[in-house]
């Protein structure tokens, strides 16, 4: 496999395609959660962004699936490099905010009040935006340092 | 000397040209703006999008309207830092037809918002909140995704696409 995403014409460009598309589709979601958590477009009822990070994972699996095919193309040199494990440490921070977020919507919404969620929810969902900003920013810089 | 050259040539004039070019920072700069820029569009876009397809019709479309200003302020972002790109380096993308045909469905996606903002939404605002959506809005739905999709990958292959080693 890590043969034919290196040296195929097709395999690495349909590789990063699909990563920046499962990108979109999961950091696109959290975010847009995020900023419902913190009371903005606040006629949207939590319970429906509940589902849509349901299709947030979608992307989350498209990720985790085409990035270890980019991984295992160059595996030695990708877990020494420092900004590139910190982006795996941001995305597994990110997986696991989106996670608890989830969590805490379907258990606990019904009791909240309808604009905004209460503080420790929007300090879980400020985190959560900083680790998806941040693991795009690594991600980026990976080519360069 | 032709229009397309001559704007071209004044790109690289320009003081964004050689901001671009001279700091090492500014490429990746443009890029993380890019990325950023792309997530909060995608995103909106999908809830919105989903939604007059007829996923989760239980939502007021009122409601997801209310990302629509997400959406074009996600837009904006990208128009300046893609104009970063071009103006720094116009002939590696003018010489590109991955970013020709990125352009393409950028436009028939704005046409295709146009027509969703001129002719769909004012008959949608005006039915029940949570009336099933008809043909019409699906389909601008499922084309807007299409298309902005195709942009998302179009711009992604552009080292890969028309320079001929891809």
């Amino acid at each position: 496999m890590a043969d034919w995403v290196r040296s195929s014409a097709l395999g690495y460009p349909l590789m990063i395609t699909l990563h920046a598309i499962g990108m979109g589709v999961m950091v696109g979601f959290a975010l847009i959660l995020d900023a419902r958590l913190l009371g903005r477009f606040a006629e949207i009822p939590y319970t429906a962004l509940h589902r849509f990070l349901g299709l947030a994972w979608i992307g989350f699996g498209i990720n985790f699936l085409s990035g270890s095919c980019l991984f295992t193309t160059q595996a030695a040199e990708y877990v020494v490099h420092t900004i590139f494990m910190v982006k795996m440490a941001l995305v597994v921070l990110g997986g696991i905010t989106a996670a608890i977020l989830q969590n805490i919507v379907a258990q606990e919404s019904a009791g909240w009040a309808p604009n905004v969620a209460p503080t420790k929810v929007q300090v879980i969902a400020w985190l959560s935006i900083i680790f998806w900003v941040t693991a795009i920013v690594c991600g980026r810089l990976t080519a360069y340092i | 000397m032709s229009l397309y050259n001559a704007v071209q040539d004044w790109m690289e004039t320009t003081w964004v040209h050689h901001v671009v070019l001279d700091y090492a920072w500014s490429w990746p700069t443009l890029e993380t703006l890019h990325f950023l820029g792309l997530c909060t569009l995608i995103g909106s876009l999908l809830v919105m999008d989903l939604r007059l397809i007829g996923f989760q019709n239980l939502i007021p479309l009122r409601a997801v309207h209310a990302l629509m200003p997400v959406a074009i302020i996600s837009f904006g972002i990208n128009l300046i830092s893609g104009l970063g790109f071009v103006i720094a380096v116009p002939r590696m993308y003018t010489g590109n037809w991955s970013f020709w045909a990125k352009m393409i469905c950028v436009a028939l996606a704005g046409l295709n918002f146009l027509i969703y903002y001129t002719m769909i939404e004012p008959k949608l605002l005006k039915a029940g909140p949570t009336a099933p959506t008809p043909f019409s809005a699906k389909a601008i739905g499922v084309s807007s995704l299409v298309l902005w999709f195709s942009v998302l990958s179009f711009g992604r292959l552009l080292p890969y696409l028309g320079v001929g080693g891809g």
